[in-house]
């Protein structure tokens, strides 16, 4: 039930700015149906705000003052070299990159068009397909809480790319989507990824959310619509390094097919406030998911990691990670919520969230929640909190390590275990050394 | 040589004093003793030596070299040669015990000018210890003394004591919780590393370690000071009259 509330300035903007850029936006009637249809949800709904159980620690209503209008006109400019700055360790990885500027595809910045075992497609392409092959709604079930940032992805929705792998075909390298956002006025970026495994296949793909130095703070809301199916592997990772004061709304769907593997990662250092919601399904029994992941946040920032899996068939195995580091003002929330439905026996999940504080004003919440309704299955959760231990570090220091290398040696060997579910050593390596070099960054701040 | 005068200690937040003026001299090539009862403040001492925090100097001073120790941080006093095998070593997970080694050689090396070593050279000097410790290549590469045994625990501080070359030795309660294997191990590890440059203190409660490691001088501490020294005969004198003596009230 929704009560009508005054709406805020941002939340009448979002749906008075919809109207003036609809035209603009991809896709023949049905998909203009689809968004308008979004737009009224989101206009029933407004933003989440912490009333709702699934945002009581991530106000998204109260934190958004203005709704930035969408990109007009073309995409900035992004030199090969200035990609490779924003993308950190990333950019030296060996992978089929296909770069968004702006929410645009930009071949020029991309490698071949069509990787070999992968059907790759952009989404506005898609969208314009007569057949409605890629419509408005995303496939993946939507969790309670999600249907709001969902509903305006799909009103304003430009590109995005829609990548399908056949049955039985295992891509050679790694996908890395990068979403780069450039120089300007600040902006509102929807993206949508549409990712489609067939039976028995194999795929890396990695989302990276990269903005340039000096690029005004924007508003991002992503959505991937991930499906698996039987005996498919997905390893599906995401580096949300905007900059400024933005907003970045991240929403994975996945439905996960009988025997299917889903590994998730999430590695976030972005700054203002970042809502990752992962809603993943078991649709088929034997399937098994890791989500796993770390943040690093200071000053202000805001870092929630939201995550729900559905059990709901039987003989299913889920795995959950994450760590955070939060110094200064910094707060991270993680909410995780794991589902066994009536008849989902032999279920197994575990989940574990653990945060290092550095200062005395950061914080960390941590919701654990487990809706178990079948009497056969193993399911356990843990959290902490901590500061550095003292003890260690004087151990470290009387062995001749400087202060500061030993928080730092911590530090990483504490986000280290996160990165280490990550398998492929190509991959890991070149997260962390993204993760890394913001770790440094972060040490330069004060603790306490 | 290492210098304490009338060193006064009490913990930060308390009045009560834990080092009640205490004073010892060893100088470099010698292997001193300091047995002592519960409370007394062997282990004050050691911690005060590395520069552990919690502590507030209140009188005296510390020279290592003629060099002032109490104002040096711990990762300084390391770079001069000070080294203190602790009596209960930390578990550090997610760090492998050869990066910690490296990252702490380089560190100190570093801080006295010299080259860091490669990583051949580096593996091939940590191998060459830790055999003489019988400490297990793969144990190496484990995270430091996660999952170790008390007695593998302590091996591991000896193995870092080979390979950081300190001047100073400071080892707490070596011998706690070890088999007389252990013990024998441990010992042969410290007594490779006696020379004319280095100087030892060695804490403990047991005459028995004094057997392997045959000091040059044992100071009896008791209620925060040094009651009396002798030679390697006042251990075995300990042994038989126990630190009654030496107390006043039960520790």
């Amino acid at each position: 039930m929704t009560v009508a509330a005054t709406r805020t300035k941002a939340e009448q903007a979002l749906a008075r700015n919809f109207e003036a850029v609809l035209p603009r936006l991809p896709g023949g009637r049905a998909v203009a149906e689809a968004r308008k249809a979004a737009i009224g949800v989101f206009a029933a709904r407004g933003l989440p705000h912490r009333r709702i159980e699934q945002w009581k620690y991530t106000d998204l209503r109260g934190a958004l003052k203005e709704a930035a209008l969408p990109a007009a006109g073309p995409a900035g400019e992004v030199s090969a070299r200035q990609l490779e700055a924003a993308l950190g360790g990333l950019a030296s990885l060996e992978a089929h990159r296909l770069v968004f500027v702006d929410g645009a595809y930009a071949p020029a910045l991309s490698g071949a068009a069509q990787p070999k075992g992968l059907e790759f497609a952009t989404l506005a392409s898609a969208l314009a397909r007569p057949d409605g092959s890629v419509g408005g709604e995303p496939a993946g079930s939507i969790a309670p809480g999600q249907e709001a940032v969902v509903a305006l992805n799909t009103a304003y929705m430009t590109d995005g790319a829609v990548l399908r792998v056949p049955a039985g075909v295992a891509l050679d390298l790694p996908v890395l989507l990068v979403f780069v956002s450039t120089v300007g006025e600040a902006r509102l970026l929807t993206t949508r990824n549409v990712l489609t495994l067939g039976r028995s296949a194999r795929a890396t793909v990695i989302e990276a959310h990269v903005a340039l130095s000096g690029a005004a703070p924007g508003q991002a809301n992503t959505l991937t619509d991930v499906a698996l199916d039987e005996g498919a592997s997905l390893a599906h990772l995401q580096c949300a390094l905007a900059g400024g004061d933005a907003s970045h709304l991240s929403t994975w769907l996945a439905r996960i097919g009988a025997d299917a593997h889903y590994r998730a990662f999430q590695f976030t250092a972005a700054s203002g406030l970042v809502r990752n919601g992962i809603h993943a399904v078991f649709a088929g029994e034997g399937g098994s998911l890791d989500l796993s992941g770390a943040f690093l946040g200071r000053g202000g920032e805001h870092i929630d990691t939201t995550l729900v899996v559905d059990h709901a068939v039987p003989r299913c195995q889920s795995r959950e990670l994450f760590k955070g580091v939060l110094a200064e003002r910094a707060r991270g929330v993680f909410q995780g919520k794991v589902i066994v439905r009536p008849g989902a026996q032999k279920s197994d999940g575990k989940q574990m969230a653990q945060a290092l504080m550095l200062s005395q004003d950061a914080e960390f919440d941590s919701k654990p929640e487990l809706e178990i309704h079948a009497d056969d299955v193993v399911c356990g959760h843990g959290s902490t909190a901590a500061e550095i231990d003292e003890d260690l570090l004087f151990y470290m220091r009387a062995r001749g390590i400087p202060a500061a290398e030993a928080r730092a040696l911590l530090i990483e060997s504490f986000i280290g275990e996160a990165f280490d579910r990550i398998e492929d050593p190509g991959v890991r390596g070149a997260l962390f050394a993204v993760a890394k070099a913001r770790l440094d960054a972060l040490s330069q701040t004060e603790e306490r | 040589m290492l210098e304490i005068r009338n060193l006064r200690v009490k913990l930060a937040e308390e009045d009560k004093l834990i080092l009640d003026g205490v004073s010892l001299a060893v100088p470099k090539g010698e292997v001193h003793a300091i047995m002592g009862p519960n409370g007394s403040g062997k282990s004050t001492l050691a911690y005060v030596l590395a520069g552990r925090e919690g502590y507030e100097v209140i009188g005296g001073e510390v020279r290592w070299n003629g060099e002032d120790v109490l104002a040096m941080e711990p990762d300084e006093r390391a770079a001069k040669g000070v080294f203190l095998a602790f009596q209960y070593p930390m578990e550090i997970p997610g760090v492998a015990t050869l990066t910690f080694l490296r990252t702490a050689l380089n560190a100190v090396r570093k801080k006295r000018g010299e080259a860091e070593l490669t990583t051949p050279q580096f593996m091939k000097l940590v191998r060459e210890k830790a055999a003489a410790l019988a400490i297990a290549d793969d144990i190496l590469k484990r995270p430091v003394n996660v999952g170790f045994s008390g007695g593998e625990k302590k091996r591991m501080e000896i193995l870092q004591m080979a390979v950081l070359e300190p001047t100073l030795c400071v080892l707490d309660e070596t011998d706690s919780g070890l088999d007389i294997d252990a013990v024998r191990i441990v010992s042969a590890g410290v007594n490779g590393l006696r020379s004319k440059d280095r100087a030892m203190l060695v804490i403990t409660h047991y005459q028995r370690l004094l057997n392997y490691i045959v000091p040059d001088r044992v100071h009896v501490m008791a209620e925060g000071r040094i009651q009396t020294s002798g030679g390697k005969e006042l251990a075995l004198e300990l042994e038989r009259t126990g630190y009654a003596g030496f107390k006043s009230k039960a520790a």
